[in-house]
């Protein structure tokens, strides 16, 4: 157990220093999008 | 609908490749139980993300939503707002969990956390609605081709849920994920030429954004609403920003944290992180994916503003119609609805003309008119189906699912629509797939290894799940056949049960893992009670079926705290002993 610990200390997150940017990443990824689709249901309408 | 020899030529072609691809990539999993249920924990995460994806998104996904934003809109894609956060949820919170203990089903760590019995309750649960639902979403696509080509239902359903279990109980799960990959990648190539052939077969001057515009004044493209009325928030709204958010978010943590068609997806990557990574790419791809699907949908409905479009979409529904006693009560509320019609092609053409000229006053003044014809004509194809509905009893007059195809049907060029019709069985099999190797993993490692009492071999074992692969095979295009022979209820009746049951397994899991002095036997009952008040709601009709995911799961986690601290203390502290 405390050795599969480790490996997952070492496991790298791609691309982000920490997998709490990523959560951020989709979660203002989804904000994004609603906001754009506003805009879109607005313009077209 | 007519099916050419080349159409026939593609659908075979890429139907057998897909085939040939899931034996050969299947034959190098291990011959034991990690490797045919896990592909020996071995996948790259975009493996992972696309076999996420291609267990979600079934047939009915491709026939369904473009019919859906062609009647209701693009509203549909708030549903999906949820997932994203439960995307993160599930990377953060379920995965490192499932993986530390290495487990094959999401059940077993209930057994760990809890007790055996609410594992094999939960367990159960999810093979009977699981095995159900996938005999539905074997039949309702053959339903659709079976309508629009003719074919044999039996034939069909055969194909559509059998002939990809050559490949799913020889090679497992790693043949499920590679043909997924495959299949995703063959599904949207198909989808994009599909929008462009929509747009190419627009008339000489009215382009991409003229038919946005067109569907736009038409309110269809309504991706964003809130659900308020003038009474205030409307609760059986199915479909806005609130239910999307809230009941989405229920519905997709207990889709991709518990049930076992999707766990057992990314438990099968090399590593936590691939998990975590194939679980947060679909975060980000499956709101911008299923708005495009749906887009697809507004450009059929733009389309259909130029050019005549059918009253009603199911051909052979249709056809029974007519020959019917009701026909001429038919043929004249066609002609009532042609009649809109053509004033909706007028409306069309000055709409395209005045949106080249920016002549504001007058998009202005079509706007008005565009909405008021299409609610007259929303009403007269109400009316038609009111009449499909006294001349054929029990039929569905619901053509949703038909609007898509009848338009490939009659617009596409030869070969097209055979991809078109490939994409169909290639969307079935990559969720049915997926869906017989995760009920195969759940009765062997839940059931048969649990309560047997002989220790298997690695090679029995595996042998073992190849059968019970066969088996929920057989067991899915039964409950397909049975549901076609029975009619509508039963496909109705298996949709509900899908939504009494996901919120209970969401609360149950939600206990396990934070509410660690909540034990077995508290957790047990209340998802009983839980599924008892869940049908009581439900009947009522108090809420629109998204709100159920939320009900549930609040229930559980509410009456699980309330039993725990009425259950005697003796009892918990015993099976704290028995655990440790």
């Amino acid at each position: 157990m405390q050795q599969h610990s480790q490996n997952r200390e070492q496991e790298k997150v791609p691309l982000f220093p920490k997998w709490s940017y990523w959560y951020w990443l989709v979660i203002g990824f989804l904000g994004l999008l609603i906001v754009l689709f506003y805009f879109f249901t607005k313009h077209f309408a | 609908m007519n099916f050419s020899g080349l159409d026939w030529m593609v659908l075979v072609t890429t139907l057998v490749c897909i085939i040939l691809y899931g034996i050969y990539k299947g034959r190098s999993s291990k011959k034991n139980l990690e490797g045919y249920f896990l592909s020996d924990r071995q996948m790259p995460w975009w493996v992972v993300l696309l076999s996420i994806m291609g267990t979600q998104a079934s047939a009915v996904t491709f026939l369904s939503a473009p019919g859906q934003a062609f009647t209701d809109g693009m509203r549909f894609v708030q549903y999906y707002f949820g997932l994203p956060i439960a995307m993160v949820i599930i990377a953060f919170a379920f995965v490192p969990v499932f993986r530390r203990m290495k487990i094959f089903t999401a059940y077993e760590y209930l057994e760990q956390r809890f007790d055996i019995k609410t594992r094999l309750l939960t367990s159960f649960l999810f093979m009977l609605s699981r095995g159900l639902s996938t005999g539905i979403s074997i039949l309702a696509p053959s339903l659709v081709l079976h309508s629009m080509m003719g074919w044999d239902i039996t034939i069909t359903n055969l194909v559509m849920g059998g002939v990809l279990m050559i490949y799913t109980a020889t090679g497992g799960a790693k043949a499920v994920g590679y043909t997924q990959q495959l299949q995703f990648v063959i599904i949207y190539i198909a989808m994009f030429v599909a929008a462009w052939w929509a747009v190419k077969s627009l008339p000489e001057g009215v382009g991409f954004t003229d038919a946005l515009h067109i569907g736009g004044k038409a309110g269809k493209l309504n991706v964003f609403t809130t659900g308020v009325t003038e009474n205030g928030f409307d609760w059986k709204d199915r479909f806005n920003i609130w239910s999307g958010i809230f009941g989405g978010l229920f519905l997709a943590l207990s889709y991709f944290g518990t049930d076992q068609s999707q766990v057992g997806r990314y438990l099968t990557a090399r590593t936590e992180g691939e998990s975590k990574l194939g679980l947060l790419m679909n975060g980000l791809a499956k709101v911008p994916l299923q708005f495009f699907i749906l887009l697809i949908g507004v450009l059929v409905f733009s389309f259909y503003q130029f050019y005549k479009a059918p009253a009603f979409f199911n051909l052979a529904l249709e056809e029974k119609v007519k020959s019917s006693e009701h026909s001429p009560a038919y043929t004249e509320a066609v002609a009532k609805y042609d009649v809109i019609q053509e004033e909706k092609r007028q409306t069309a053409i000055s709409l395209a003309q005045a949106l080249h000229n920016d002549d504001e006053a007058t998009i202005d003044k079509l706007r008005t008119t565009i909405k008021e014809q299409e609610t007259a004509s929303n009403q007269s194809r109400e009316a038609i189906k009111e009449i499909v509905k006294k001349a054929v009893p029990g039929a569905d007059s619901n053509d949703t699912n038909y609007v898509f195809l009848r338009f490939v049907g009659d617009f596409f060029p030869k070969g097209l629509v055979g991809l078109i019709i490939a994409i169909i069985f290639l969307a079935a099999w990559g969720s049915v797939a997926a869906a017989l190797n995760s009920l195969a993993s759940c009765t062997m490692v839940d059931f048969h290894k649990r309560l047997s009492k002989k220790e298997l071999s690695a090679e029995k074992e595996y042998k073992w799940s190849r059968y019970y692969t066969l088996l929920w095979g057989v067991f899915c295009i039964i409950v397909a056949q049975f549901a076609y022979s029975l009619g509508n209820s039963l496909i109705e009746a298996v949709n509900i049960i899908g939504s009494w049951f996901y919120g209970a397994i969401l609360g149950i899991f939600l206990v396990a893992f934070y509410l660690k002095k909540v034990k077995g036997s508290a957790v047990f009952y209340a998802a009983l009670l839980t599924e008892l008040i869940v049908i009581i709601i439900y009947k009522l009709d108090m809420f629109s079926w998204l709100w159920l995911n939320v009900i549930g799961a609040v229930l559980v986690v509410v009456l699980s705290l309330v039993i725990q601290m009425i259950l005697p203390r003796k009892n918990g502290e015993q099976k704290e002993k028995a655990l440790s």
